[in-house]
């Protein structure tokens, strides 16, 4: 389609005018397609959550209108899972590591970023190195020290193994490089210590990066499932993901409506706070593929 | 390699220090900053040694036992190792871990930068932020949501993406079921949630071109073709070089969608790498093998990123 149009301007001589107006509606065809592949899927599963038999799911196509809409659906759910369990524990786990990380990225990043030592050319070879060592593969021995520890089944095993990031260290250190040295050159003349440059001059210039790590990570580990998988055996200690799956059951058994309905209020609020906060997790994420 | 490359990152201009630290008079560094740097380190540090280190010098020595959970693991040598090299299962499992991993690198890179520049083209800007945030939302919605969602609307004979391409004459696929499919439908899903950040972390690299260089393309009588290979790609490249690496690293780290899609199956057509590893270790309770495939899986991506640091050297413009 696009070579055609390419292909065929120069002999039709075709004006600019014209040649641009088709290639803006071709845009906005592929814009359009792809946006209805995001959107249609969760349509199809909010509208699920609301209907009241499966059988009418299962029937296609599927009709836009839903004649007796329900709520049954997200009674059920509570019947059969701990759902507001799942919500709570994954909001301790993901805030916790998020809070974890802002200190041990900002603190080490400043050190990197400001800082003269020796050795810290190495320490820092030795973070990005570190960024090929992933949680996966070091999964195993995790568990047997969590486990030893008498740590797996409760949320410190989730919440542990992830506090240090490198990706954190690095995206900090280049946000405290990108500030004026002149900052804290006045602050150590008037007398300042690293401590208060750090607290007082370092971090209230730092909001918007300590906010992109923190969405970054937040989400990250909100959404993750292998760990949980490994280390959490006890159903109320689990996190969302996994009881989402434990809903579902293995192979799909459950009602449609019930996960459905499960999955809806798992991604509900998840919807709330992305609109409310849009221009900042646009932002964020924008901006940390700039600043690497 | 990586001390060169980081070197070059530091570029805060301090000269190394070559000679004996000890006698060298004119070193800059202020007595006290050891000490604070010591403190400011030290939550990196010790959460670095407890929760990489330890962990990374145990999956090594783990890989010269055999250790099932039950017992303390016996010392086997390098049995492990030898028996990574007559493992047929482990060697499928890396082809389809590779095989999707390049499609799902391939779409995020390619698919990503298409629906980018279109979304740079002169549009409303209420109709930009909807595209921007549909594309984005499902990067923040989790796997296994994603995953579940996929399950059904992938379904046989039930689903709707099967019923959609029966009206273009397509017929029923097997997504879920079929060894050619199954890899497929891993690839469309993750893929499908991941291509939103590829497109916001490109549309970024975009704005960051300064329009000046384009108007100055277009005075010269560059056509559109012209000015994106000539000017934006080349202007664009430690962006693609930054979607390379990280989603390099991602697709090799594949885990909620084949878990929940396909359980890995048919056999192993749609394993990945990591729920082999998660099988072996908390399946059959191999923690000694499980471990020795963790390395490889760690050497895979030490050996492709130091590759794509080469390579980015030769092809990336740092302007």
């Amino acid at each position: 389609m696009t070579t055609s149009t390419i292909k065929t301007a120069p002999r039709r001589r075709a004006t600019p005018r014209l040649q641009s107006i088709g290639l803006r509606v071709l845009t906005f065809a592929i814009l359009i397609v792809a946006a209805f592949a995001i959107v249609a899927p969760f349509a199809w599963i909010f509208r699920a959550a609301l209907s009241p038999s499966d059988a009418e799911l299962y029937r296609l196509p599927p009709s836009l209108v839903v004649n007796d809409l329900t709520t049954a659906n997200f009674g059920k759910v509570f019947e059969q899972v701990p759902f507001l369990r799942f919500v709570l524990n994954s909001i301790v786990v993901a805030g916790s590591i998020t809070a974890a990380q802002l200190i041990t990225c900002s603190t080490a990043g400043y050190a990197f970023a400001r800082l003269e030592f020796r050795g810290k050319n190495v320490l820092f070879a030795i973070v990005i190195g570190s960024l090929m060592i992933p949680l996966q593969v070091t999964i195993v021995p995790l568990f047997l020290v969590m486990a030893k520890l008498g740590l797996t089944n409760t949320l410190w095993a989730l919440i542990l193994p992830p506090i240090f990031s490198a990706f954190g260290i690095f995206l900090l250190r280049q946000h405290f490089f990108s500030l004026p040295k002149d900052l804290d050159e006045a602050a150590r003349i008037d007398g300042a210590g690293h401590a208060r440059i750090f607290f007082q001059v370092m971090l209230p210039l730092s909001g918007p990066a300590l906010a992109t790590l923190g969405i970054i990570t937040f989400t990250y580990w909100w959404n993750d499932l292998l760990l949980p998988l490994v280390m959490i055996n006890d159903t109320q200690t689990q996190t969302l993901p996994v009881g989402l799956v434990l809903l579902a059951g293995r192979f799909s058994s459950g009602s449609l409506g019930t996960i459905a309905a499960g999955i809806t209020m798992a991604i509900i609020p998840v919807l709330i706070v992305f609109i409310i906060a849009q221009r900042h997790i646009v932002q964020s994420i924008a901006s940390s593929g700039l600043k690497l | 390699m990586t001390n060169t490359t980081v070197r070059q990152a530091v570029g805060d201009g301090r000269k190394p220090a070559t000679h004996g630290g000890e006698i060298a008079p004119k070193r800059r560094t202020r007595p006290g900053d050891g000490w604070a740097a010591a403190a400011f380190l030290a939550p990196s540090a010790g959460s670095f040694l407890l929760f990489v280190l330890a962990p990374t010098i145990g999956v090594i020595a783990l890989s010269f036992y055999s250790w099932n959970l039950l017992s303390d693991g016996t010392f086997i040598g390098l049995d492990n190792f030898t028996r990574l090299f007559s493992d047929s299962r482990l060697v499928a499992v890396y082809r389809s871990t590779t095989t999707m991993a390049l499609a799902i690198l391939a779409i995020n890179i390619v698919i990503g930068l298409l629906l980018a520049v279109l979304l740079e083209t002169r549009m409303p800007r209420i109709i930009r932020g909807f595209f921007r945030l549909s594309f984005l939302f499902p990067f923040v919605v989790s796997s296994s949501a994603v995953a579940l969602i996929w399950r059904f609307l992938l379904n046989k004979d039930l689903g709707l993406v099967n019923y959609w391409l029966g009206f273009i004459g397509v017929d029923h696929i097997d997504w879920l079921g079929s060894s050619a499919w199954a890899p497929v439908a891993v690839v469309l899903v993750n893929s499908w949630k991941t291509v939103g950040f590829s497109i916001l972390v490109y549309v970024a690299g975009l704005q960051s071109i300064p329009n000046e260089i384009k108007e100055a393309a277009i005075v010269d009588g560059a056509n559109a073709w012209q000015r994106f290979f000539r000017i934006t790609l080349p202007l664009l490249s430690p962006t693609v070089f930054f979607l390379v690496v990280i989603n390099t690293i991602n697709a090799f780290q594949v885990f909620a969608e084949p878990r929940v899609l396909t359980q890995g199956g048919p056999g192993d057509a749609s394993r990945t790498v990591v729920e082999f590893i998660y099988d072996t270790a908390f399946q059959s309770f191999d923690l000694g093998y499980a471990s020795t495939v963790g390395i490889t899986l760690m050497l895979v991506l030490v050996v492709l990123t130091l590759i794509q640091f080469r390579v980015s050297r030769r092809f990336t413009f740092y302007g």
